[in-house]
């Protein structure tokens, strides 16, 4: 699908008609032809949208004011939860962790998506076979390989035995239990998960740039790097919005993968918005509090998806 | 014109109708299982491996009492307490439910009774629990729920592995202690296995050691934390609690790598005999003898810092049963609570459960079997309920789990932990 196409499908049927039929807007003349758009098709969807995203929403929204725990009476008590947030250092770190972890894989996951959509392109014989393989682990339950990754990264687990055989046992550490590499370990395991995706956004983009422009970039003496930046990039801007997006929203929200790695440890080094909820709302039994971590993130991830709007939508051709 | 006019109305009529069918099919779900007067619904958190004793019990009540009917549902532990909230606040919970005595977690007794979700329970109940733990489930004199267990937790040993190190006496302070573990790292052993990424083994292994440290010379510190004459911060015994982790780690006590051991690394080392033992909940060692029948295990208490202080154990009831404030005639699940309470079924519920039974400990064979060693300090109630029970919310609990993984990262020191428990008190 090409965004600069001329006429649309639905342009060509429309014909000329003598009168208006009423506030229906467009209607065929043919009988028997199915018609799209009226808006009672949508009351159903619109309804259970309303209902369960926004209603939903707005009644936990309304809990994070409240100190409710889930069970019994509640009172009102304003912005009390939201300034413990931001003034409690642990807080302040899960926020941190939040942006880190989403900033780093959307840009890792990125990047290696783009340069293995690139590099299964064209060319190999292999690349089909290849493209599964790497696609594989996003449609893989993230809990089920979460637990193996942390059996892989456990003290007596294969890495450290790997690194013990070829003689760097210094580096040899709890890697999930290190309050340094803990978050680096996390960060691992979620890009590597995410990377089969960008690479698919990526491949289905790359496939609308021609290699005949690349062909004749090259032919100008254009190099690989040259090439890239400045024929192939711009051409598959639409889907580095589409992924970097997806990839902001999706890494903002990382919970099974901390959960199963190091349950938010050690000591809560590895704790985000997200595990934070959980543990507040339902299993110290702070619904209140949790509410108002959960709105926090609510926000966070709407800014973030609104900058990305506007600066994708500044990029369109 | 007119085709289009009877597809419009057709249209219009659609939406209400699919309205009311939407409608129809989110009215509430039926009431569990109170049909008839003699039966009742129970909801139960389904154990991971051994047969659950709530299931067995209540099909032999079946059994051995014509026209009752218990529906039974399982539910996984890991969500028990949040599922059981969730169905109180919407009003479809169970007529009969487990629960846990104190306030520390999301199925405790005291916050749901405090909430109006439990009916009082008479007489029959209130006797079953001890005086220690009183409460953990009364309030102003009213009972609320009925323990069915009691539960001895300490440090589960491999009494093979122990015998193999040819350790005759089990130390009784703490620097015969530091010589075990200095003995079992020679023959390639830890004499203590700590998974502090998960934490119900940290929180246990801090408990277990605070049972001496602050217990023992002060059974009510609980009491005067909850009326703020003590804290964390102030308690020496909590602080040499935490000392003592550290000790153990610098001792070569626990096994590498301990701070981010998960269970599976417990249950592992003892089972192969790689480590000695673990501090866990005695029913763990029934589970356990199963897994590994070579191996011999028993439980003994945490030894005390010197000989002359005075040695404590960690006892206090646990599966409790309450019955929710909702259900109108009481009297089939009564009944079912008597029969619980009778020494028969006690002692029954115990050999299942792999505990010891709520009534009638004195006249339990203590000497043959897992809790041989500890049999004196049961007999002379010379035990403390879990320490966590009587805390104000899990909050504690956590905070006492994460210090213990803090201390062995290096990223807590012994007064940061107090600080963050006393924090964790006054939320």
């Amino acid at each position: 699908m090409s965004a600069s196409s001329g006429t649309s499908e639905t342009e060509a049927l429309v014909v000329p008609r003598a009168k208006r039929r009423g506030p229906g807007g467009l209607r065929q003349r043919r009988a028997g032809n199915v018609k799209f758009g009226h808006w009672w098709w949508a009351l159903p969807g619109v309804l259970l949208v309303l209902a369960i995203h926004y209603g939903a929403t707005s009644i936990g929204s309304f809990f994070a004011f409240t100190d409710w725990t889930g069970i019994g009476s509640f009172e009102f008590i304003g912005l009390d939860n939201f300034r413990a947030i931001f003034t409690d250092s642990g807080y302040l770190l899960a926020l941190g962790n939040t942006l880190l972890i989403a900033i780093l894989s959307v840009v890792g996951s990125n990047i290696g998506g783009l340069a293995l959509a690139v590099a299964l392109n064209r060319l190999l014989k292999t690349r089909y076979a290849l493209r599964v393989v790497f696609f594989m682990p996003v449609v893989l339950s993230p809990l089920a390989t979460a637990y193996i990754w942390r059996f892989i990264f456990e003290y007596n687990g294969p890495i450290n035995v790997f690194l013990e055989s070829v003689g760097l046992g210094e580096f040899a550490r709890p890697w999930l239990a290190d309050p340094t590499y803990a978050i680096w370990t996390v960060l691992l395991v979620v890009v590597w998960q995410t990377t089969g995706f960008a690479m698919v956004i990526y491949m289905a983009g790359l496939a609308g740039v021609q290699p005949e422009t690349e062909e004749a970039a090259a032919l100008d003496g254009a190099g690989l790097w040259q090439r890239f930046w400045h024929v192939t990039l711009p051409g598959i801007r639409p889907a580095v919005a589409i992924a970097t997006t997806l990839g902001l929203v999706q890494g903002l929200r990382v919970f099974d993968q901390i959960l199963a790695l190091t349950g938010g440890g050690p000591a809560g080094a590895t704790e985000t918005l997200a595990t934070q909820v959980y543990k507040e709302a339902f299993s110290l039994g702070n619904f209140g509090f949790g509410a108002a971590l959960a709105l926090l993130l609510t926000v966070i991830i709407l800014i973030f998806a609104v900058i990305q709007q506007r600066i994708t939508a500044g990029k369109e051709d | 014109m007119s085709p289009h006019r009877s597809l419009r109305r057709r249209a219009l009529l659609a939406v209400p109708a699919v309205g009311v069918l939407a409608l129809a099919g989110c009215s509430g779900s039926d009431d569990s299982g109170s049909g008839g007067s003699d039966s009742f619904s129970l909801m139960y958190s389904a154990s991971n491996t051994l047969e659950s004793p709530f299931e067995t019990l209540a099909n032999e009540y079946m059994e051995t009492h014509e026209g009752v009917t218990i529906d039974l549902e399982a539910v996984p532990n890991d969500t028990y307490g949040d599922t059981l909230r969730t169905q109180l606040q919407a009003g479809n919970a169970p007529d009969v439910f487990q629960t846990e005595g104190g306030s520390g977690q999301t199925r405790s007794v005291i916050p749901l009774a405090e909430a109006g979700f439990l009916a009082p329970l008479g007489d029959g109940a209130a006797e079953l629990v001890p005086e220690s733990a009183d409460s953990f489930f009364n309030i102003d004199g009213t009972t609320y729920a009925q323990p069915l267990v009691m539960n001895f937790s300490g440090l589960i040993l491999n009494q093979t592995a122990l015998d193999e190190l040819g350790v005759s006496e089990f130390p009784a302070d703490w620097d015969e202690f530091a010589d075990l573990c200095a003995e079992a790292r020679d023959d390639g052993r830890t004499a203590l296995l700590v998974g502090a990424a998960a934490a119900p083994n940290a929180g246990m292994t801090a408990m277990n050691i605070a049972a001496t440290r602050v217990y023992a010379e002060t059974p009510d510190w609980n009491e005067q934390r909850a009326a703020g004459e003590v804290t964390f911060a102030d308690s020496q015994g909590w602080a040499d609690t935490f000392q003592t982790i550290i000790d153990l780690n610098d001792e070569g006590c626990m096994q590498d790598g301990a701070v981010g051991a998960g269970f599976d690394v417990l249950t592992n080392g003892l089972a192969t005999g790689q480590g000695l033992g673990f501090f866990a909940p005695g029913a763990t060692a029934t589970e356990l003898s199963q897994a590994a029948p070579d191996a011999e295990l028993q439980i003994r208490a945490f030894p005390p810092a010197s000989a002359s202080d005075p040695a404590l154990g960690i006892l206090s009831p646990t599966y409790s049963l309450s019955i929710n404030a909702k259900v109108e005639h009481t009297d089939a699940a009564e009944a079912f609570f008597a029969w619980l309470a009778e020494p028969e079924q006690a002692n029954r519920f115990a050999e299942i459960s792999g505990g010891l039974p709520v009534t009638g400990l004195e006249d339990y064979d203590l000497d043959t079997g897992t809790y041989a060693p500890v049999a004196d300090l049961i007999r002379n109630d010379e035990v403390t309920p879990l320490p966590n029970s009587g805390w104000t919310n899990p909050a504690v609990y956590e905070a006492l789990a994460s210090g213990v993984q803090g201390l062995l990262s290096g990223q807590e020191t012994v007064d940061s932990a107090l600080a963050s428990l006393d924090a964790a008190w006054d939320r």
